[in-house]
């Protein structure tokens, strides 16, 4: 086997197998199963979680898991990391592992806060001396100059958190995981959590990013790799994946809650008012056609979504609404989109809040496209919540 | 799959569904390889991991009792005036020629860290779940983590010791000096019980309901209150059916058995047991000024590596499943 320079990941056909949940807890059930297990040896009940997974990161390499809850990422972690071992097939990660997996993972609630820094760190594979050198950045990174005498366990979790990420990311392995902890953490925080990644990946370390944030994945990864039902679906740059997972995801979220409430979308329309195509800042006509079984006075709502069930924006309609069929019709004014697909989600809801059903559900109906330019390269590390095109007149003297 | 180019961006690709088959191929089942020399070198490698949490828990023992660290000590005093205060009392087994209490509490001394090792070495896969779960470094450091608490705890249990042997005008004899090599060839043995028993725990958990009744039952299966010199040093074993009596010379010569052999029960009860051995040489050479039974020491330590080694074994087997079970 060659060696390979620290930093690679390498993942060829790797499964990995659960057992089943144990959905009796009686003692009789429990003995039944303990004695199928000796009748039959290595014939238990189990499933996988995941199927024939190739990963490969070169040095300094980002490359980002998604995929919904449940679907093999932190799995795939673990086994990266070596904290568990894979069922089948072989994953060789060669150099320092720095692995962010849960928030409080090597936090000890009993120690105080500089006692957990050098726990943690030894932990994480770091010599005292080393931990000695850095401490004073790590506690400054974390913010915790005042409380890093005190207990952890009076800490929130923000700044247990806040203490985890500033050990791992200031240790500087050869090999970054992070899995969906940054979330615990104020904007503020994320901000500057980014930014640290991003800084450590510039030094050459590999990160492999797991969150639920694709605006964060998109802001810090080059690669990316969509997981479901324990599965790679796909595997390319990250921009790509991510729409994949989202129009995935959108195409549930529809299933899941078409033909709910009393207002039946029938037909939608979405042109561009000169009537041509659909283009950044231009004005955009929408018109539904909607039947109700009966007339409401009720709010109306259009939203406009790059994928995941939060809209970038939202336009509301308050009045009446006739029963039968009739039109809704609205013109958006100059749509600060970038070139790209989006999706339209129609609700509909009663005045009295809280009460009932919403009359029209929301869900995304159709969706389309619009031409125009892309969004400027970020700076590095940084997000947008809502990435949104608006024109700008420069000059600089 | 996708392999990456150069610059390390490739194309989108997506995964034929179909082309992955339900199970996967045997050929690439993956092998848990237990490499004993290997792990070694590896636990070595993370010993900082080893003092870093030992001192952790070292802390939080005391860390919010008013009297902190002096419990350390103060505790083993206590349990030194119960002893001799109730054990002062039972004097049926004899303690050849030395003040009961000074006699037992050697045994005390170097059982409690035998029992201290395994009662929370044993569930240390479990209280260090979110450990276990969440890092990698090698398990075992956890078992040896509360070893070493232990033996630290044990160390200062010797305080009280050095009281006792004032309380009663002596002096420990200069054989004391063997006692280090005694103190290895316990936690040798200690080692390799704890190593194995906590990594069938985690996997037995009605295991954590037992390990303290089999812990006091062992207290009496060692010689701590009773001297190793109660085990006979030979006891014939006969497995021939062939009984001869014969008349030889007018006197009847009377169990000469065919097949039998001739054991030192000591021996291979130092064998099992390697604290036997630890314990009675404890006080040959510290009570008594004897110097070591040098015979009895080596089945001891050959034993104790024994178990170390199939202990080890046994953990490095298991560890597969720890994470995916804690």
């Amino acid at each position: 086997m060659p060696i390979l320079p620290d930093g690679t990941i390498e993942v060829e056909h790797v499964w990995k197998k659960f057992r089943a949940d144990r959905t009796a807890p009686k003692f009789y059930d429990q003995m039944k199963r303990f004695g199928r297990s000796i009748g039959s040896p290595g014939r238990h009940d189990y499933r996988w979680v995941l199927k024939d997974v190739n990963l490969e990161v070169p040095p300094g390499g980002t490359l980002a898991l998604i995929g919904i809850n449940g679907s093999g990422k932190t799995t795939m972690l673990k086994i990266i990391s070596q904290v568990t071992y894979q069922s089948a097939g072989r994953c060789s990660v060669q150099g320092r592992i720095g692995a962010l997996l849960g928030v409080t993972s090597g936090i000890q609630p009993e120690l105080t806060g500089r006692e957990n820094v050098f726990l943690y760190g030894a932990v994480l594979g770091m010599g005292r001396q080393t931990i000695r050198e850095r401490f004073e950045e790590i506690v400054e990174f974390a913010g915790l100059t005042d409380a890093i005498d005190r207990q952890v366990k009076f800490y929130s979790m923000g700044m247990q958190m806040r203490l985890g990420f500033s050990i791992a990311a200031f240790l500087e392995p050869d090999i970054l995981l992070v899995d969906e902890v940054l979330s615990v953490g104020d904007a503020n925080f994320q901000q500057k959590c980014l930014n640290r990644i991003g800084e450590v990946v510039r030094l050459g370390t590999t990160l492999l990013y797991v969150s639920h944030d694709l605006a964060s994945v998109e802001a810090s990864c080059e690669r990316a790799v969509w997981l479901a039902d324990a599965v790679v679906q796909a595997v390319g740059p990250t921009k790509e994946v991510v729409s994949k997972y989202r129009s995935a995801v959108e195409q549930n979220a529809a299933l899941a809650t078409s033909s709910e409430g009393a207002v039946q979308v029938l037909k939608v329309e979405i042109n561009a008012s000169d009537g041509g195509q659909v283009r950044s800042e231009s004005d955009l006509d929408i018109c539904l056609r909607l039947q109700a079984p009966e007339a409401y006075d009720a709010n109306f709502f259009i939203g406009v979504s790059q994928g995941t069930a939060f809209p970038m924006f939202i336009v509301r309609h308050s009045g009446s609404f006739p029963a039968g069929e009739f039109e809704v019709r609205c013109r958006l004014r100059h749509v600060p989109l970038s070139r790209g697909r989006y999706s339209l989600w129609p609700a509909m809801s009663g005045h009295a809040r809280g009460k009932g059903k919403p009359l029209l559900p929301w869900r995304p109906v159709t969706s389309f496209d619009v031409m125009g330019p892309d969004l400027p390269k970020l700076p590095e590390g940084v997000m947008v919540l809502s990435p949104v095109y608006v024109g700008a007149d420069w000059r600089v003297d | 799959m996708t392999t990456a180019d150069s610059a390390g961006v490739s194309a989108l690709v997506v995964t034929d569904l179909a082309s992955i088959p339900d199970e996967p191929p045997p050929d690439i089942i993956y092998r848990h390889k237990v490499r004993l020399i290997e792990s070694l070198r590896v636990l070595w490698a993370h010993r900082e991991i080893v003092y870093t949490l030992a001192e952790r828990d070292f802390r939080a023992q005391y860390k919010q009792a008013t009297l902190g660290i002096l419990w350390a000590i103060l505790s083993p005093v206590a349990t030194l005036v119960v002893f001799v205060v109730v054990f002062s009392r039972v004097k049926s087994f004899g303690s050849e020629g030395v003040p009961f209490a000074l006699y037992a509490f050697v045994g005390i001394l170097c059982w409690s860290f035998f029992a201290t090792s395994l009662g929370s070495g044993g569930n240390s896969l479990l209280t260090n779940k979110a450990l276990l779960a969440k890092t990698q470094f090698p398990r075992e450091c956890f078992p040896l983590e509360t070893m070493l608490v232990g033996g630290l705890n044990t160390v200062l249990s010797w305080v009280p010791l050095a009281i006792l042997f004032v309380i009663f005008g002596r002096a420990p004899a200069w054989t004391t000096v063997w006692i280090p090599l005694f103190m290895v060839i316990e936690v040798v043995f200690a080692a390799g019980i704890t190593l194995a028993i906590s990594s069938i725990i985690i996997q037995m958990r009605d295991l954590v309901q037992v390990l303290p009744l089999i812990i006091s039952l062992g207290l009496f299966a060692t010689p701590v209150i009773w001297p190793f010199s109660k085990i006979p040093t030979s006891l014939h074993l006969a497995f021939g059916q062939h009984v001869h009596r014969a008349v030889v010379d007018g006197h009847v010569v009377a169990g000469h058995w065919v097949g039998g052999i001739t054991v030192n029960p000591q021996m291979i009860y130092g064998f099992l047991n390697p604290l036997g051995p630890v314990i009675d040489n404890a006080r040959r050479t510290m009570l008594l000024g004897l110097s070591p039974d040098w015979k009895l020491v080596a089945t001891g330590a050959v034993g104790a590596l024994l178990y170390l080694i199939l202990g080890y074994r046994i953990f490095k087997r298991f560890e597969v499943n720890f994470a995916d079970i804690a």
